[in-house]
């Protein structure tokens, strides 16, 4: 008799099967995971924007008359947009609308793909302010196109200000101690220098600041500190501060102004004699698409005069195409400050890459971190 | 007995978990922080300690540190203060509605924690409910403005969220406690506080310092506090580690931060873990 034999064997088989399933396992773990990147059929289109950039009041037109479907993630901020394509999920996106503070660090990372203007007729329709600006182009291309602009405007609860205040330095003034709210984020550091007058005589200066300048940054906004009451970091905390009256002056965005009087609170917007800082958000193809072709089609929609009015409506934003003012009604022409809007975009030191940002953002630490 | 595959079967998937989710990303974290950052924002794999240098010279990182450790220990010792008398409580002289009570205590658990985050918020706010009532009873004349967006809404909302971390693991070591040992103790004479001393009180260590511990490590890590209801200079570390490798595109850096935390937290759940082997009943 042997019985200790056939134990072994099945044993053996049983182990070898196991392995076997182990082996099939792992197979099908891998394959779970690589498919990821390969849900995006073709004919579909995968963004990643900002909040609204894709609503369906405007992206469902493309949609019906490309027989595609195009699918929307939202991003918090620009951090975490870089965050996202640094981070090796670039392939998993075919559109893009990176602020322009981070606009030319995608492109010179090689995240963007180069657009062949020539193939957006639209492209011409755009405001020349915009598109002249070097921020998205590099060894003679253009990485990406405009699409919806605005700037950082001062908001003020009009039942404390009857009047809009002239000068950013309300911010500073002790009678409002306790009763500010600046934007957590470097566009405040950007206002303080303005403040300080270095955006004189070149307004991209503030984004090149020496480290005396830095300094000086800090130690003004160490004294706005007691003012302080929060720190917004989303649009609607901003709004939520002013509702339940925890402030009365802030920078914010056109955005708050909207919501706010939607609400029918009594809000103020205005640009101080300092001038301020602003955003453009561009559009860009991520190089890793494999739907470029669709993605230019979307992007030359996104950029037409009717889209730009819908995306108007929705953000509150101002269109890149100056054309979408014709569609709308004067009133709305005028909140948006489209009846004249050189003089506006002069007014606004519009956000660039800053070759420093980690130094910025070490001093604009050191401003959070005091007590 | 157990054959070879079924114990590679059964240790293969944890060892994989851990291999893939714990050992290589600390291990990719430990990297980073050896490796800098160029200006255009491109990581260079340039071994050097320049990281480590700067979080030693920046007085910011590490004066960030100290303060989420010093709120970390307020709310381990406030949650402790709360959660001991109640798993005390419940454990030795609640009899009637015992689970009940149990189920109460840890219902915030269950709560998301940034639902816990926003009711603080309607309560403690310029006109929140607190103040609404101050000012009602004319106890104040102005709301009363360190309550939100202070370091004091952080400590009272993590001491809320913690509570519960600290109060289960002292509830289970009293509940462990033979009940005879009290009675021979009392049997051989000591008073209530000798007996709460000498036996309740070693016999509960064990769980106090998981309790602690948790309160401890979740706390001081935590980000989201600060940011919803902490002050205009309230940050914590986490919120360092973030803007670092967010704002400012500096991953080694935040690695390097990132790690020095690690090594913290490593560090004192070994010690925990030391002390509740040594006090440990058995």
């Amino acid at each position: 008799m042997q019985p200790q034999r056939p134990q072994r064997s099945e044993e053996l088989l049983f182990a070898l099967r196991s392995w076997r399933f182990l082996l099939f396992a792992v197979f099908l773990t891998v394959l779970a995971l690589g498919s990821g990147s390969c849900t995006k059929k073709e004919g579909n289109l995968n963004l990643l924007v900002w909040e609204g950039y894709a609503d369906p009041l405007f992206v469902r037109g493309f949609e019906e008359k490309h027989h595609c479907k195009i699918t929307a993630s939202y991003m918090g901020s620009s951090d975490e947009l870089v965050a996202k394509l640094r981070g090796g999920s670039a392939s998993n996106y075919d559109v893009i609308s990176p602020s322009s503070d981070v606009a030319t660090s995608i492109v010179n990372a090689g995240l963007a793909a180069p657009l062949d203007v020539s193939r957006f007729p639209a492209y011409a329709q755009l405001s020349p302010q915009l598109t002249s600006l070097p921020l998205v182009k590099a060894n003679g291309k253009v990485y990406g196109v405009p699409f919806l602009w605005g700037p950082n405007p001062l908001l003020y609860d009009t039942t404390v200000f009857p009047e809009p205040p002239q000068s950013w330095a309300v911010l500073w003034d002790p009678k409002y101690k306790g009763k500010v709210s600046v934007w957590d984020d470097l566009s405040t550091p950007y206002m303080a220098a303005q403040i300080l007058g270095f955006d004189r005589p070149d307004p991209a200066a503030i984004y090149n600041l020496t480290d005396e300048q830095l300094e000086a940054v800090k130690k003004k906004l160490l004294e706005l500190k007691p003012n302080v009451r929060k720190m917004w970091t989303t649009g609607g905390e901003l709004t939520n501060l002013f509702q339940n009256h925890e402030v009365v002056l802030a920078m914010g965005w056109p955005l708050m102004t909207t919501q706010l009087r939607k609400l029918n609170f009594p809000i103020g917007e205005t640009i101080p004699q300092e001038n301020t800082t602003g955003w453009i958000d561009h559009l860009m193809i991520t190089a890793r698409s494999e739907n470029k072709e669709l993605a230019e089609k979307f992007v030359e929609y996104m950029i037409e005069a009717s889209s730009q009015k819908l995306a108007t409506d929705v953000t509150g934003y101002a269109p890149a195409n100056p054309g979408a003012a014709n569609l709308m009604t004067a009133e709305q022409r005028k909140l948006l400050h489209l009846d004249d809007i050189d003089a506006y975009q002069k007014r606004i030191i519009f956000w660039e890459n800053v070759p420093r940002r980690a130094k910025y953002n070490e001093m604009w630490n050191e401003v959070k971190a005091a007590q | 007995m157990y054959s070879r595959a079924y114990k590679t079967i059964i240790t293969l998937p944890p060892l994989v978990w851990v291999t893939l989710f714990l050992l290589v990303p600390y291990a990719l974290l430990f990297a980073y922080s050896f490796w800098s950052v160029t200006p255009d924002q491109v990581v260079v794999h340039n071994w050097n300690l320049g990281n480590y240098a700067e979080l030693l010279r920046t007085p910011v990182y590490l004066q960030v540190l100290f303060r989420s450790m010093r709120i970390a220990l307020s709310v381990t010792i406030l949650s402790l203060a709360l959660g001991f008398p109640l798993a005390y409580y419940l454990s030795f002289h609640c009899h009637k509605h015992k689970s009940l009570i149990y189920q109460l205590v840890i219902i915030p658990l269950w709560v998301s924690y940034l639902v816990l985050a926003y009711a603080w918020k309607t309560i403690l706010g310029s006109t929140g409910v607190l103040n609404t009532l101050l000012m009602y009873f004319h106890i104040v004349k102005e709301p009363v403005s360190f309550l939100l967006y202070s370091q004091f809404a952080v400590i009272l909302t993590l001491v809320h969220i913690y509570t519960p971390f600290t109060f289960l693991p002292i509830y289970a070591a009293l509940e462990q406690i033979p009940r005879h040992l009290i009675e021979a103790s009392q049997d051989l004479g000591a008073t209530p506080r000798q007996t709460f001393r000498k036996v309740i009180w070693p016999l509960s260590l064990p769980g106090v310092i998981a309790g602690a511990t948790f309160a401890f490590v979740l706390s001081f890590g935590d980000f989201f506090s600060p940011l919803l209801i902490g002050g205009p200079g309230g940050i914590m570390i986490s919120n360092v580690v973030y803007s670092v490798f967010g704002a400012a595109y500096n991953w080694p850096l935040g690695a390097a931060i990132s790690f020095c935390m690690l090594v913290l937290v490593v560090a004192l759940l070994q010690c925990a873990e030391h002390g509740e082997r040594r006090w440990s009943f058995s």
